[in-house]
């Protein structure tokens, strides 16, 4: 059995465990559940280890959906999620302009790490005040090589069309 | 839609290069504790801005900085009285008291001033309403500004370690230009050390090099590289991890990559979820 792997990353409360659960064929694992810092202020149930899940693509392939810890403290756990991924989804809550700048700290850590597939994903398009993806786009000073998808982790067809764009750059620099 | 957050998290200067590369049009409001400010942008230049305390009339301006004489700010009052619903900088340039390009030229200094003790601000709560548009006075409207040297000024002015460490971590990142600088660059004024910078900018070598052959500070270094950052004319890259001398260096960036085929079949079966 082969399995492949897929990390999902972004600022506390961007939609990492709503993302892989909308589109995982198994609970999503979330390995610790208590927020105990501020955090819980944003949302009840925060992501403070990994969050978990699965799709079986044949009977020999899997793919697993890494969501990152949120939290700074955690950096070190990026590196270990890192390591032999296919690519990278970035999530970013476009409501909130006061994540971005942990979203670019983000996104500078992983591709300076690893020259890695990824794309950027703008969640919570479906509220009033999302920022659209080409404000996105400037906020964050992304290149235009870099997709910013629209997003609703919510959605499971949204969340389809984030991973189908990732794959779509993958594709274009995979091997014969 | 409005684009709501807070300069602490989104600076200023940030949200100008948003402006201009968005050639956004509409009205930013800005307000921190009792202090408000207005400015208005129309595809990505600005054409006013105001802080909501000003106390101080455009007659008032105009005597302060020595354009007018109390007599002739007052003469300007009485005819406004006398003419109705005419703006005192149109009485002004009516009665030939003072010319447009001199109305212009001072009002596009207040709103400059404006702008750059803007900068200032360590937080504030902003408010961007696209569309919204100024009732503009063609007389007393200067020409609608570009943003770039108000943010290369208002950085200049800024004296935030935090900020500017924001973009650039450490002295090891390395300054290059960014695809398309040229036509930006050539509005910009640059001071003398800024050219000193700018001119060492090259892609390869690090912010620390640049420090020792300029022999200016790493804070003044970082301060004027953060400028042209925010103004979209650099970017600064982390350096890249040096190659392992294994002999393999040349395997190619697709030696990791993964196989069309595997990359094919996950695409199928998530097209069929």
């Amino acid at each position: 059995m082969q399995t492949v792997k897929m990390v999902i990353s972004g600022a506390v409360n961007a939609g990492k465990t709503q993302f892989i659960r909308a589109i995982s064929e198994i609970e999503v694992v979330s390995t610790e559940r208590k927020a105990s810092d501020d955090t819980k202020l944003l949302k009840g149930e925060t992501t403070v280890a990994m969050d978990f899940g699965r799709i079986t693509i044949s009977d020999d392939l899997v793919l697993h959906l890494f969501g990152t810890p949120g939290q700074k403290r955690f950096d070190f756990m990026w590196e270990i999620l890192s390591e032999g991924m296919l690519g990278l989804i970035v999530l970013v809550d476009s409501t909130r302009p006061e994540t971005f700048r942990e979203t670019n700290r983000i996104i500078d850590f992983f591709t300076s790490q690893r020259d890695a597939p990824y794309v950027v994903a703008a969640n919570k398009q479906d509220h009033e005040n999302a920022w659209a993806p080409d404000e996105l786009r400037l906020a964050l000073r992304l290149p235009a090589h870099v997709k910013i998808v629209p997003c609703v982790a919510t959605q499971k067809d949204s969340v389809k069309n984030v991973l189908l764009e990732l794959l779509y750059v993958i594709m274009q620099r995979s091997a014969d | 839609m409005a684009l709501v957050g807070n300069l602490r998290d989104f600076a200023l200067a940030d949200f100008l290069y948003l402006i201009d590369r968005g050639y956004k049009t509409g009205s930013l409001q800005l307000n921190r504790q009792s202090a408000a400010a207005t400015l208005y942008f129309e595809k990505g230049k600005l054409l006013y801005a105001a802080q909501a305390q000003e106390r101080e009339s455009l007659g008032e301006m105009l005597q302060r900085t020595g354009k007018l004489t109390p007599q002739q700010v007052q003469q300007a009052v009485q005819l406004q009285q006398t003419d109705g619903n005419q703006s005192l900088g149109t009485v002004l340039v009516e009665h030939d008291i003072i010319t447009r390009e001199d109305l212009q030229r001072h009002i596009q200094t207040h709103i400059e001033e404006t702008v750059y003790s803007l900068f200032g601000w360590p937080d504030g709560e902003f408010c961007f309403n696209a569309g919204v548009k100024l009732d503009r006075d063609d007389v007393q409207s200067p020409v609608p500004l570009g943003v770039e040297n108000l943010i290369m000024e208002g950085v200049r002015r800024v004296d935030e370690w935090g900020r500017i460490k924001d973009h650039i971590p450490n002295t090891d990142m390395i300054a290059r230009f960014v695809d398309q600088p040229l036509e930006k660059a050539k509005s910009i004024n640059l001071t003398p050390d800024e050219w000193r910078i700018f001119a060492r900018i090259n892609g390869k070598d690090s912010i620390k090099e640049v420090i020792s052959r300029t022999g200016l500070s790493e804070f003044d270094v970082s301060r004027i590289v953060y400028g042209f950052i925010s103004a979209g004319l650099v970017e600064v890259t982390r350096p890249r991890p040096p190659v392992p001398a294994t002999g393999r260096a040349g395997a190619g960036a697709a030696a990791g990559a993964p196989k069309r085929s595997l990359v094919s079949r996950i695409i199928n079966r998530i097209r069929g979820m």
